[in-house]
């Protein structure tokens, strides 16, 4: 294991953390990594402080010299592929002999594997409508649907998908993204209630409101407040409630519009 | 509904499907999606079961958090996977759209009373659901440090 100089540790440190926090990982699993980073290129008495929307880092070298950097974090997308690969890849740096044969890497072999794993494509756009159409259905039957009902909310789910993908390019805030889906869902459940008869609302609605629901921030949420990053569980726990109370507004004022308009 | 009829082996089913497509969604790569959908399927049909025993929301909620909880601190680890990754999959079937969705159309139908206790019913789901993953994680942490001393 070689030895960096401060700078180019602390950039590739930053850059795995820059990834962790951008695909929604833990505040303490972000740190830890850092840290783990740091230590793996050759500096054990590192700090780190970091919140869902930043990251400090303060390296600090043998002969008493200290440099430190900042990192703001914007653009966060849910993305656990990403979070589990850097993890292994970090863990690698520490182990030494991993099964896939990476003893012992050096710096450039760190970040080309860094690089690949940021610019990594997602699933096509197409598959990952159609798992959200899917998932929305079958929560839907689990709820108790009927089989029209697991159809039109496979449909919302799809029409939802794409609508949100639209919705991010054109960088809307958190809260507005999905209200704006919330709304969406109910107002094609709503359209599709007058053509077609016999069907029962509340699930189809239930199924769609499934893919909004903040699971991610609330999972995070209690493992930073636990781990003792009280900061860091307060921010996820406010953002879990925005998103809830974005996504109870945008559907409750659809229905209510929906109502005044006497169908 | 009794446990272990063929309503539950299809409920399995449709929570194992839903969570296989929210675990593409948020970008899940090869024999992983299979383990993840797994432990929503089994949350799932852990709830019912308790349930039907229990006749308790809150204590079945309690217990099925907790097993699929243990499910994904022994998956995770032979996956070389972090633990969260398994956990976030693994609750979305239980966590409270429905109730949610229910308090907000009370509501709106000015039902005040009826809604306020369906929302007080919404956030102790949730917070059931952190106190459990809370108890597991701790638990974990401590079995890991007790193994390290000795």
């Amino acid at each position: 294991m070689q030895k960096l100089n401060a700078k180019q540790a602390t950039e590739l440190a930053l850059e795995v953390g820059r990834i962790l926090l951008q695909s929604g990982s833990a505040t303490n699993r972000v740190e830890k990594m850092m840290l783990k980073v740091c230590a793996g290129f050759g500096y054990p008495n590192t700090e780190s402080f970091v919140t869902p929307t930043g990251i400090f880092i303060s390296l600090n070298d043998t002969e008493g010299d200290i440099s430190t950097s900042i990192k703001r974090i914007e653009n966060r997308r849910i993305d656990l592929g990403k979070i589990t690969r850097v993890s292994r890849l970090v863990n690698c740096l520490e182990e030494q002999d991993c099964p896939e044969g990476r003893t012992n890497m050096d710096a450039r072999k760190f970040r080309e594997e860094l690089n690949q794993i940021d610019v990594e494509k997602t699933w096509p756009t197409w598959l990952l409508s159609l798992c959200g159409g899917a998932t929305s259905g079958f929560f839907c039957l689990l709820f108790g649907g009927a089989w029209m009902e697991f159809a039109i909310a496979v449909f919302i789910g799809i029409v939802v998908s794409y609508g949100m993908k639209f919705l991010s390019r054109l960088s809307i805030n958190n809260f507005l993204l999905n209200a704006l889906a919330a709304a969406l869902i109910v107002f094609i459940a709503k359209l599709l209630d007058l053509y077609i008869p016999y069907v029962r609302l509340d699930n189809i609605i239930i199924g769609g409101i499934m893919l909004l629901v903040p699971g991610l921030s609330i999972t995070n949420a209690i493992r930073d407040t636990m781990s003792g990053d009280l900061v860091s569980g307060t921010a996820r726990g406010m953002e879990a409630l925005f998103i809830t109370v974005g996504v109870v507004a945008g559907s409750g004022s659809m229905l209510k519009i929906w109502a005044l308009w006497g169908f | 509904m009794r446990p272990f009829d063929t309503l539950t082996l299809m409920q399995f089913l449709w929570a194992f499907l839903a969570i296989l497509g929210f675990s593409i969604r948020v970008n899940l790569k090869g024999v992983k999606i299979v383990y993840t959908a797994l432990s929503g399927g089994l949350c799932w049909v852990f709830y019912l079961i308790a349930l039907y025993y229990s006749n308790s929301v809150l204590f079945s909620v309690f217990v099925s958090i907790i097993l699929v909880c243990i499910y994904s601190e022994i998956v995770a680890p032979r996956l070389r996977t972090p633990v969260s990754v398994f956990v976030t999959c693994a609750i979305i079937p239980l966590v409270p759209g429905r109730g949610l969705f229910q308090s907000m159309q009370l509501y709106i139908a000015g039902n005040n009373i009826e809604a306020s206790q369906s929302i007080m019913q919404t956030l102790l789901i949730a917070g059931t659901i952190s106190i459990a993953i809370a108890v597991v994680s701790s638990a974990t942490n401590l079995l890991h440090k007790m193994l390290n001393r000795f």
